[in-house]
């Protein structure tokens, strides 16, 4: 299989962004964008939307709920015992662990989410088209078989963008 | 582009009507009831100084993090810093309500007490004047300096006024950690000088930022709504509800674990403040409390679709002005008072406070520019997005 892609690589965050601009309107396909940190922008120009807040939402509802009956149930119900004259249903100290309980809920289960949907694993080979993008460098990738279109060369639209460098690679999952 | 604030003439007569129609109730109720017009008078000026605290702290913050987003608004925050030197004239107004408010101050309760005489040294008064004085004078230069440094922004332009305002606002934050503090402490735990707690100040230090933003995002959409900072976007409000939130949260942190402490230490001494609180008909107050200023801006300011909504922020930044009347109605009614007690007393002293609030504020919005000229960030402001 013709695994070779197109690779633009930025100095910064504009010019990267004009350049997603320009080829999408050109018509060109963008198989992924590479940055050394997130970008908003760059997430809305490639079409993808995250229900992520919402599970994570979802998650600290459970945590909450879940840490606040599992410990009435045990403080209450299936052992009570006198704390310093307290009432068994001490709900204010709940409180103290419900937070700490939910934090740490909504953080593990977004983790796995999140691997989960990103196919990320332990292990996992990956594809790294270029490696400086996870130092400071923004590059953007094109399937090469999906680069060629009648609205000109897809070099030429990325180096007047104010790219540094463009080039051809094959793509290997990398241990 | 010299848009000006203009105040109606329905506004003016509103706000001097309210102010008259308050100076008659207050007048009365000193002749009829000089201890609960004393509170009152404690309540509200406290209340809407807070709200000026507060503003003056957030726009602090804005210069110190150099925000680019709130810059044209900063305007708002400036304008109700003006209140601080009126608040100032009627808290002195406290030397004669003192042996109604603080029975530190009656010597004959301190002969007889060893805890009063003990605490003596700091709680007599002629030092809380004189701490009274400092508090202010420092709050006064540093208001004026950090308005002032806008207004000349405006007629010179360049970096400096930019850098200046920056470097007030950072001795502006540290000055304010101490004086509002030990003002609090002053002020309001002092009605109970038996009790202390050394969350007091920072949960009366967060509900005055946090209370003081509300209303700079209430007067932001009301200005709005009227026509000007036609540049208001929905970035604008998610940031607006974002401070909101954010505030909500650290409110109920404290608050809560100062009753939380308390609750669980279960020492007399210390348990009495909210023993008073949930008996004596406060406790419905003591639950609305946390509703009001945490419960409900949590909720709804949790969801994008409800924080981006101007009703829905607006509805809630009144409802959080009434939160911080509540809050403090139940520090300070409690000690003085002992019972709940409402009536045309506290609408008459609320309306009175209110109108001369928003006359003062008004007045000071109006005299300058609506929107800053030479701000370094103001492009950013107007054209303010995010994702």
């Amino acid at each position: 299989m013709n695994n070779n892609h197109i690779i633009g690589v930025f100095d910064d965050e504009d010019a990267l962004m004009e350049a997603v601009h320009e080829v999408k309107q050109k018509g060109f396909v963008i198989g992924e964008i590479y940055t050394p940190y997130p970008i908003h922008e760059v997430i809305e120009a490639m079409g993808k939307k995250t229900r992520f807040t919402f599970a994570a939402f979802l998650y600290g509802l459970f945590g909450a709920l879940g840490i606040l009956a599992f410990m009435y149930y045990t403080a209450v119900i299936d052992w009570p015992v006198n704390y310093g004259g307290k009432p068994t249903n001490a709900f204010p100290s709940f409180i103290v662990v419900a937070v700490v309980i939910t934090i740490l809920t909504v953080t593990i289960l977004s983790l796995f989410t999140f691997s989960a949907r990103a196919k990320i694993y332990p292990g996992k080979a990956y594809i790294l088209p270029d490696a400086r993008s996870t130092d400071d460098k923004f590059v953007m990738i094109f399937d090469k078989s999906l680069s060629v279109n009648n609205s000109g060369d897809l070099e030429g639209v990325l180096k007047g963008k104010g790219a540094v460098e463009v080039y051809e690679k094959e793509l290997k999952p990398q241990k | 582009m010299d848009t000006k604030v203009k105040i109606s003439k329905g506004f003016q007569y509103t706000a001097i009507a309210m102010i008259v129609a308050g100076a008659a109730v207050i007048v009365y109720s000193f002749i009829a009831n000089p201890g609960r017009a004393w509170a009152n008078l404690l309540l509200n000026n406290y209340m809407f100084l807070s709200l000026a605290i507060g503003a003056s702290f957030f726009i602090a913050i804005q210069h110190i993090s150099q925000s680019g987003w709130s810059s044209m608004f900063k305007r708002v925050p400036e304008a109700m810093m003006a209140f601080v030197p009126y608040s100032g004239i009627i808290m002195l107004l406290l030397y004669f309500g003192m042996k109604y408010l603080y029975h530190w101050a009656d010597p004959g309760v301190v002969a007889a007490d060893a805890v009063l005489q003990h605490k003596s040294p700091y709680l007599n008064i002629p030092f809380f004047f004189i701490r009274m004085v400092l508090f202010y004078i420092a709050w006064m230069v540093m208001t004026q300096l950090l308005r002032r440094a806008s207004l000349s922004e405006d007629a010179q332009g360049g970096m400096m006024w930019f850098e200046k305002s920056e470097f007030y606002s950072k001795v502006h934050i540290f000055l304010l950690a101490v004086t509002f503090s030990f003002a609090s402490f002053d002020w309001i735990m002092s009605l109970e000088p038996h009790w202390f707690s050394t969350l007091f100040s920072l949960k009366n230090f967060v509900a005055a930022f946090f209370h003081g933003s509300a209303t700079v995002v209430l007067i932001v959409i009301i200005l709005h709504e009227r026509g000007y900072f036609k540049e208001l976007n929905k970035s604008h409000m998610l940031d607006f509800s974002r401070y909101i939130f954010m505030l909500c949260t650290i409110w109920g942190y404290f608050a809560f674990s100062q009753f939380m402490l308390i609750w669980y230490g279960n020492i007399p001494e210390e348990t009495e403040y909210f023993a008073l609180r949930w008996h004596s008909g406060f406790k419905v107050i003591f639950y609305v409390n946390f509703l009001i200023n945490w419960f409900l801006p949590f909720v709804f300011m949790l969801p994008q679709v409800l924080n981006k909504n101007i009703k829905v922020v607006k509805t809630i930044a009144i409802l959080l002005i009434f939160g911080q009347y509540l809050d403090l109605y139940e520090q300070i009614f409690p000690a003085v008072m002992g019972s709940p007690i409402f009536g045309i007393t506290e609408i008459g002293f609320f309306i009175g406070f209110a109108g001369l609030f928003l006359f003062i504020t008004a007045k000071a919005l109006a005299a300058a520019p609506l929107i800053p000229k030479n701000h370094p960030y103001l492009e950013e402001s107007l054209h303010h997005h995010v994702h």
